[in-house]
């Protein structure tokens, strides 16, 4: 919604004295988004012709290394396809090497919005530390109307040269952490982001409660359990996630109700399991409701 | 069209009104900003400052007084704000302002502590008249009749939310009165009442309603909390008045397992243990700090346990020994491997957890005290070491600051005197 606000604000900043618009509420107008980042795109600046070049042969090497892996993959044909239940295959490992370059951080002050900061590190027990404060107080512009967050994210999963790709975690049902927490929730976040506009910003969520304290925790939570939501609204249309579909995975925490101040999550790693007795394939009822009511 | 002239007629003062007529008529009262009623001030219990102004402006032209009821109430209770809400609802019949009022009030309920207060929800959504926003065809009820009540409403349900106050079926009674099944405000409500039920209690660590706000009971809920992780453990309430040469009169909330004293007896000698800390914890939006004893990791066991793991993994056909040649394999029978405990982490063995009132070093030398005379006679000769990850004060008075004069330690009268002071700390 800010993005939306901050849109139109453009707009009457393009064309002034125009049509007076008069809003009584944040209405939508159009489902189309220019860019992946809703109006949040930061611009930086662009190397030169020259360095671009440079780097461009230098990615290439890596990226036809990637590729020569994939067409050995291919050829090979190996794939698993029987996944024997109470095995872990750990996927996001913070114990291997340049494991923290996955990741992106990211805050609400990253674009003035907020006052909150976070970083990600490696602990002293070699796991990876996120960390940092989580701050509500924020400038009031009149549009903001709460922040205070903190996010960790995954890079997309790409294939060679850049080409975009998704995970295929259909074989498994649980996800599976060995986190050590300090007590507070956070959010565990499943993109699964689509072709078109209005599905860029489909996220599955779910609770990671820790339990705080000197002890590691393993968290086994069910693919089943994740709800549906978009712009961190739930929406009404749910239904289970699609595992063939997640293109990022991620860590949020917010300073809500009066809990400003430090955080900070170990993750040892995350893996994914296949529990056989885990027979649910969404946890929330799929009511039917009246015409117009649900999703308007 | 017939609405919009009724409302300039009523904002000329056209309709006889008792109120109107007092004010300056064509004004638009607005509560989030300063506006205020007499009414109102007989609510907030009469201010001095705004008798004065009625004395003074009432009836001439002067402009009227404008106050926030909320601002001005001197008594800041659940009763007043009650009270100023019924004012506002039967003083007049057409409730003129109702949503900015709503939006006042909602601004200020935190500082009348009835933001958790479903009641006072309900009094506020009471506040708009019945039926008159209901569409009665297709077009009202697809473009939002009467959008600012309808969002103003939504507004609440979402500050509801927001607060963890769960909605009743009285209050879709009460929407559905307002807005009709098809209203805006009563799909916010069904959402609600799907998702709120759900998230409710699915913490794993359930924890009271309202967190106390005592630092000992948050103490003793951080310590059971991280307890958990051993059925077996043992919270206990140590106060530091019995212990020899503690300069600290203070409580010690201690969390021990017996495995963890049997860990702790195994524990050779040669080996220090550390106390480290001070940690943080939150319970719910209250933080505390925790010390833990440890020790370095027992490698030898960890080594072997992996290697027995090793052993067990038939998986791993990439090395088959051959039993023809070489030695022969160690035998598996009679074999009792050892169980790895749930405190023999890779970074270290933990042996217990405390949080202590004033967080020094006096309070966490104690602890051991209190720990070897309790079960643990082991720790008399094992070394123990500090390991702090931040500055930790030596004892309670080095917390008041470098302003105070020193007080000599054996001053103990003294120190009971700034343990409430004190006690405050831990909870930053």
């Amino acid at each position: 919604m800010h993005s939306l606000l901050r849109q139109t604000q453009r707009l009457h900043c393009l064309a002034p004295g125009g049509a007076m618009l008069i809003h009584t509420t944040a209405t939508q107008r159009t489902f189309w988004e220019r860019e992946k980042k809703s109006g949040y795109k930061t611009k930086l600046p662009e190397p030169s012709k020259k360095q671009l070049i440079v780097d461009g042969f230098r990615e290439l090497k890596q990226e036809i290394k990637l590729w020569r892996q994939e067409v050995e993959e291919h050829l090979v044909s190996d794939p698993i396809l029987v996944f024997r239940p109470g095995e872990t295959d750990v996927v996001f490992d913070f114990k291997a090497p340049d494991a923290l370059d996955k990741w992106t951080v990211t805050t609400d002050s990253d674009h003035g919005e907020g006052k909150s900061s976070a970083t990600l590190e490696l602990s002293a027990s070699g796991a990876g530390l996120f960390h940092g404060e989580v701050n509500s107080e924020h400038t009031k512009d009149g549009i903001i109307k709460r922040t205070g967050y903190a996010n960790i994210r995954t890079k997309r999963v790409r294939k060679s040269f850049k080409r975009e790709s998704t995970y295929d975690w259909t074989q498994y049902n649980m996800l599976v952490m060995k986190v050590r927490g300090d007590g507070r929730s956070y959010l565990i976040n499943l993109h699964t982001e689509g072709y078109f506009d209005i599905m860029w910003n489909d996220i599955y969520h779910y609770v990671l409660f820790t339990r705080g304290g000197p002890h590691w925790q393993i968290a086994k939570i069910p693919f089943s359990k994740f709800f549906y939501s978009s712009k961190g609204r739930v929406q009404d249309r749910q239904g289970p996630i699609q595992l063939n579909r997640v293109t990022h995975f991620g860590f949020s925490v917010a300073a809500k109700k009066g809990m400003d101040g430090p955080f900070g999550l170990e993750i040892d790693y995350v893996g994914l399991e296949y529990d056989p007795s885990h027979r649910e394939e969404f946890a929330y009822e799929m009511y039917k409701t009246q015409k117009y009511i649900a999703a308007t | 069209m017939i609405r919009r002239m009724n409302c300039l007629m009523r904002l000329h003062g056209i309709y006889p009104n008792a109120l109107c007529q007092r004010h300056a008529p064509a004004n638009n009262r607005n509560y989030a900003n300063q506006t205020g009623t007499p009414d109102d001030e007989r609510a907030a219990g009469g201010n001095q400052q705004n008798s004065k102004n009625r004395t003074g402006g009432g009836g001439s032209k002067s402009l009227p007084v404008v106050r926030n009821p909320f601002t001005a109430a001197q008594e800041k209770t659940k009763g007043s704000y009650l009270t100023m809400v019924e004012i506002f609802a039967g003083r007049d019949v057409h409730r003129r302002n109702h949503v900015e009022f709503i939006y006042a009030a909602l601004k200020h309920m935190a500082e009348f502590g009835v933001e958790n207060d479903l009641e006072v929800y309900k009094a506020l959504i009471n506040v708009m008249p019945k039926g008159k926003f209901i569409p009665t065809n297709l077009f009202q009820s697809e473009f939002m009749h009467y959008p600012k009540q309808q969002q103003c409403i939504i507004d609440l349900l979402e500050q509801m939310e927001d607060n963890g106050v769960m909605p009743d079926y009285e209050m879709e009674a009460m929407l559905l009165n307002v807005f009709g099944k098809k209203g805006h405000p009563l799909r916010k409500y069904w959402r609600m009442m799907y998702w709120m039920p759900k998230f409710k209690n699915l913490s794993p660590w359930p924890l009271p309603d309202h967190v106390p706000d005592d630092t000992l009971e948050i103490a003793k809920l951080a310590v059971k909390r991280m307890c958990t992780v051993d059925l077996r453990s043992q919270v206990s309430v140590y106060e530091t008045k019995n212990v020899k040469d503690a300069v600290d009169d203070t409580w010690i909330v201690s969390g021990m397992s017996a495995e963890q004293s049997k860990l702790l007896r195994e524990h050779s000698q040669k080996k220090a243990l550390y106390i480290e800390g001070p940690f943080l914890i939150w319970i719910r939006n209250r933080r505390i700090n925790y010390f833990t004893l440890r020790a370095d990791p027992d490698l030898e066991l960890l080594a072997s346990l992996d290697e027995q793991e090793r052993q067990i993994d038939q998986d791993d056909v990439t090395n088959i020994e051959v039993p023809f040649f070489g030695r022969p394999p160690p035998r598996r029978h009679n074999q009792l491997g050892k169980v790895r405990s749930v405190h023999q982490q890779e970074d270290g063995t933990i042996f217990a957890i405390c949080a202590t009132g004033t967080s020094t070093k006096d309070s966490l030398l104690s602890w051991i005290r209190l720990l070897e005379a309790n079960g643990n006679a082991a720790l008399g000769g094992i070394p123990v070491l500090f390991r702090f990850t931040s500055t930790v004060p030596a004892k309670a008075v080095e917390i008041e600051g470098a302003s105070e004069v020193p007080v000599p330690s054996d001053s103990r009268s003294k120190q009971n005197v700034r343990k409430s002071k004190i006690v405050k700390f831990n909870l930053i």
